[in-house]
């Protein structure tokens, strides 16, 4: 449908120059971008409904139609439609022709919620002039709110507050309002007041963003600067790079090039997100879209990056973002050891568009040859599991969650260790340092003390209690990271029926009585089930992790001893009896077949395990077995 | 040597465990059905002209609940068409509640000379638990009228609330009633059956308590003299089933009737299970077979270690090289490696080794590709 705009669906015949095209477009004469562009993200806390009025939005652009919708288009990932989160960064183009009688084109960039993710949030931003604020009616404002907006303020966005789900009876609209002004200190007497849900009052979010967001600034002349903000690979086209043109223009033809990258590539294709990908003539300064260069390395591009005109290059990078450092480290290993470089293409490919991700290659006695990855916390690494998983089909072991410790030798060296099974002998070690984390806690009044419990527990110290209305209080900790790692956050929200909510950033390194807790199997130590854990903890964690494997570890032909040892000296043991029953009861004409059938399932069964010395264990272990065994 | 086996697919009741092929409420069908049979018969034994079959085994359901005139008709009917050998072994299995005088001396006027009585345990109370139509009482009433026979008695283990006791009484009381043979074997809850509840309810022993009272039945009834000579199956010397060793040995076997599984030529194959589409099939002249399958090398290999380790008498290898043309232990060299300490061995035999019978699955699954 032809809405009669300015913009680039009008076609034009191979041969104009971007010059024409740029006259065309914006008829002024001036190497300025338009003004009827708006590149925006929305920023909300998980679950207060970004994705649906995404959805809403695209809807009343003529995006997509009603029936082509498939709920929360943007969330493109089948994990990220299961979960209801949104992972990654999506981009998407529309038209919106305003109540001023003017289409505007929009750059949409919907991003994720979850504190893992903030590093995704922070490259989004990079690309947008404003921002959509949404907070929940019947929540108010959330702790992850809060720090996105800080992120939306660092990078000098406009932001639009949103109050959505005013449809449900709970709902306090002019509390939230008030909040927002309180908390947040932003002026919340125009924010449009919607229901995603009902598709209530989504077009004054669109008027917002055309009064509130500016367009883009930047100069077409100029040589090309574009920032990299994500990538993918594609099976054909090579790797594709989300760009946010910040000066000149890019076409098909042009040789490009980025600041870090030796190689120069020529342009085969440019476009916008529609939200998949549109072909179109150019790229011009202030526009999102993509440029596919069949680039075919994926470790030569890099987020973050510049791209720039190989023959006429800026002179500067584009700042680029903090380079983000990961705090969560675990092995992955495939689990048929022959698929290791399926698993290494696997990872390199993930971490073509997840910069966040870090990886070395590893070798463990029990697993064989893998990987040690980095993440920046347990979501991002639970996510990445299952992206392996199910987007490259492998199957993988991974073991538990580590931090990085700080080892001073006494030799006077430093180094930092996180995998256990690396720690040097206790004799060269003077003192270790554990990572600490500050923690923000927000919850109801009513469950402080079990949260103090616990936070306690994990040898957390008080730090600040602040009541923020009558029914919320945000309680400050510092907590070691390797306590937090395992079951915080599932025992923060078993105990508070899933009403607090928790943030932590990375506050520095402490001092602590560190040692290395080994497990022994039938008398063979499994180095992929070593543990670094605090002294005074060792015999309780050795106990239960000695408990969890015998209920883990299936049952074999002889008894299998389960043993938890400091530096030599036992600390706990169970045992796995040995199995008194497994055959086939019958078997005689008809049942042959059907026998073979069975032993071949069970035979499945043993495949998804590893033999550790003499003993079989299930792969899922490695990674379950720190998980503690309250239901 | 090959054998033929028979299904009867009608029960008076179906046992609570029971997920064979059979119908309880269709016993007015025997005279179409045992026509059809007596026609599979003819059209398979024109197949197997040149072959001699050393064993008959009729089973079911519970063949004894028909009219014994059947069974005669096709005993008569079996012997006419098929090749037996000069002193074949034939058996019939029968449901204590199901037999008297006269119809034990039909089987043996038609040529039966082994009998299968299911029992399963001497305490009714587990009895009717089961479903089982029979009391104590009726097996030993039948049991009388076997008197000086080859029968074996099915014992069951794995019952709600079985203890050693009960394990005892049964043994004792197959033994003092004189039979020559006893199948011991562990309750398969099966998906589907009535009893599939109980043991999702947990109501019935667990893995190691059934290996307690195998254990413990083994040991009795090796004092009374019954051999283990596989995982479930016990014999006083000399009395062990010529029809199901076969089996064990990857023999060729012929089966008919309804469900019923055969393997000739490599093939197996199967008849189908729906009873009105037999004998529509038999009716039009044409084989009621559903699925037909050559067995490839490396499965024929496999099936052959798997029925062998279930006997006492294990693999031998000149058995083996004499089916395949090769060394057993180089064909599964990995897996042999990693589990001859659970074998014994001696001369050109390997078995499992007494304490891992019970649990020999663990080691199959090595042998598997």
């Amino acid at each position: 449908m032809w809405r009669g705009g300015l913009f680039s669906r009008e076609k034009i015949s191979t041969g104009e120059t971007v010059a024409i095209l740029r006259e065309k477009r914006y008829n002024t004469g001036m190497a300025n971008p338009s003004k009827f562009l708006r590149n925006f993200c929305i920023i909300a806390h998980i679950d207060h409904g970004k994705s649906t009025i995404a959805d809403r939005i695209m809807e009343l652009t003529g995006q997509v139609s009603k029936r082509d919708m498939e709920e929360q288009l943007l969330d493109s990932m089948d994990i990220e439609r299961e979960r209801g989160i949104t992972i990654k960064l999506t981009p998407v183009r529309m038209y919106y022709t305003a109540l001023d009688g003017q289409e505007y084109e929009f750059n949409l960039i919907d991003t994720p919620g979850h504190v893992d993710f903030t590093y995704e949030v922070s490259r989004s931003l990079a690309a947008c002039e404003g921002a959509i604020l949404i907070v929940d009616a019947t929540q108010g404002v959330e702790a992850q709110t809060l720090a996105n907006v800080y992120l939306a303020l660092e990078n000098n966005l406009e932001i639009v507050p949103v109050v959505n789900k005013i449809d449900l009876a709970s709902a306090r609209i002019d509390e939230t309002k008030q909040e927002i002004e309180d908390v947040i200190g932003l002026d919340a007497s125009e924010a449009p007041c919607v229901s995603a849900k009902e598709g209530t009052n989504i077009r004054d979010i669109l008027e917002a963003v055309v009064k509130f967001v500016p367009p883009p600034q930047g100069d077409t002349d100029a040589p090309l600067k574009a920032l990299i903000f994500d990538s993918y690979y594609d099976n054909y086209k090579g790797v594709i790079l989300f760009v946010r043109i910040k000066d000149g223009s890019v076409k098909v033809g042009d040789t490009i090039t980025t600041f870090l990258s030796e190689h120069d590539y020529e342009v085969t294709e440019v476009g916008a997100f529609a939200p998949a990908l549109q072909p179109k003539e150019a790229l011009l300064a202030g526009e999102v879209g993509y440029i596919a260069a069949s680039i075919k390395s994926i470790e030569d591009v890099e987020v973050g990056d510049t791209v720039t005109n190989a023959l006429r290059p800026a002179k500067e990078p584009l700042p680029g973002y903090k380079h983000v450092r990961p705090v969560v480290f675990c092995g992955i290993y495939p689990l048929d050891g022959s698929k290791f470089l399926d698993l290494k293409e696997a990872i390199l490919k993930l971490k073509l568009n997840d910069a966040a991700l870090t990886f070395e290659p590893d070798n463990s006695v029990a697993l064989g040859f893998g990987f040690r990855c980095g993440f920046l916390g347990l979501l991002h690494m639970e996510i990445v599991q299952e992206r392996i998983e199910r987007e490259f089909n492998l199957d993988i072991i991974t073991t538990a969650p580590s931090v990085s410790y700080l080892v001073h030798k006494t030799n006077g060296d430093t180094m930092s260790v996180d995998n256990p099974s690396h720690l040097p002998p206790v004799s060269e070690i003077d003192y270790m340092e554990e990572p600490i984390v500050k923690a923000e806690i927000f919850t109801p009044p009513d469950y402080l003390g079990s949260i103090m419990e616990l936070c306690q527990d994990k040898r957390g110290t008080f730090k600040d209690m602040t009541y923020l209305d009558t029914r919320r209080v945000k309680l400050e900790y510092s907590l070691p990271l390797n306590e937090i790692v395992y079951d915080f956050f599932d025992e923060l929200k078993s105990r508070t029926k899933g009403y607090a909510s928790f943030d932590y950033e990375i506050e520095g390194y402490r001092r602590s009585r560190l040692v290395k807790l080994d497990i022994l199997l039938n008398g063979d130590p499994c180095d992929a089930l070593s543990l670094i854990v605090h002294e005074d903890r060792a015999y309780a964690r050795g106990r239960m992790l000695c408990e969890n494997l015998k209920d883990a570890i299936p049952r074999q032909l002889f008894e299998v001893p389960v043993q938890a040892a400091i530096g030599g000296k036992i600390i706990a043991r169970e045992t796995v009896k040995a199995v008194r029953k497994d055959v086939l009861a019958k078997c005689y004409g008809g049942d042959i077949t059907r026998k073979k059938k069975l032993l071949e399932k069970q035979k499945e069964g043993k495949k998804r395990m590893r033999k550790v010395g003499t003993v079989e264990v299930p792969s899922e272990v490695f990674m379950q077995i720190l998980k503690t065994n309250k239901d | 040597m090959p054998g033929i086996y028979i299904h009867i697919p009608f029960c008076k009741h179906k046992c609570t465990y029971c997920d064979f092929v059979s119908f309880p409420n269709r016993l007015n069908f025997a005279e179409a059905y045992m026509a059809c049979l007596y026609k599979e018969v003819e059209m398979r034994a024109r197949e197997l002209e040149k072959v001699v079959f050393d064993t008959v085994y009729i089973g079911g359901g519970t063949p004894s609940v028909i009219d014994p005139k059947y069974i005669y008709g096709l005993m008569k009917k079996i012997v006419t068409c098929f090749h037996l050998t000069k002193d074949p072994e034939v058996t019939i299995e029968m449901n204590p509640g199901t037999v008297d005088a006269e119809k034990i001396a039909i089987y043996k006027r038609a040529g039966i000379n082994r009998f299968s009585v299911g029992l399963q345990t001497a305490v009714d109370s587990q009895l009717e638990e089961l479903g089982r139509i029979h009391t104590k009482a009726d097996f030993v009433a039948t049991c009388r009228l076997l008197k000086g026979e080859n029968f074996s008695a099915d014992v069951m283990l794995g019952l709600k609330g079985q203890t050693k006791a009960d394990v005892e009484e049964t043994i004792s009381l197959v033994d003092e009633n004189g039979a020559t043979h006893v199948s011991m074997y562990a309750l398969t809850p099966e998906d589907g059956t009535p009893i599939y509840t109980d043991y999702l309810n947990g109501e019935l022993p667990d893995g190691d308590e059934v290996a307690s009272l195998y254990d413990y039945g083994r040991a009795l009834l090796k004092e009374r003299g019954y051999l283990r000579y596989e995982v479930s199956n016990f014999c006083k010397p000399g009395f062990g089933s010529r029809h199901n060793m076969n089996y064990w040995k990857r023999g060729e076997y012929i089966g008919l009737g309804v469900a019923a599984s055969s393997f000739f030529f490599g093939k197996r194959m199967t008849n189908t299970f729906d009873l009105d589409e037999y004998m529509k099939c038999i009716l039009s002249g044409h084989f009621p077979v559903i699925t037909s399958e050559e067995v490839e090398e490396g499965d024929a290999k496999f099936e052959f270690v798997m029925l062998a380790l279930r006997t006492v008498f294990g693999i031998s290898s000149k058995a083996y090289e004499k089916a395949f043309k090769s060394d057993w232990k180089k064909d599964f060299a990995r897996a042999y490696e990693a589990t001859r300490q659970y074998f014994d061995e001696e001369g050109d035999t390997t078995r499992i080794k007494d304490e891992y019978l019970y649990v020999q699955n663990q080691i199959l699954t090595e042998f598997l590709a």
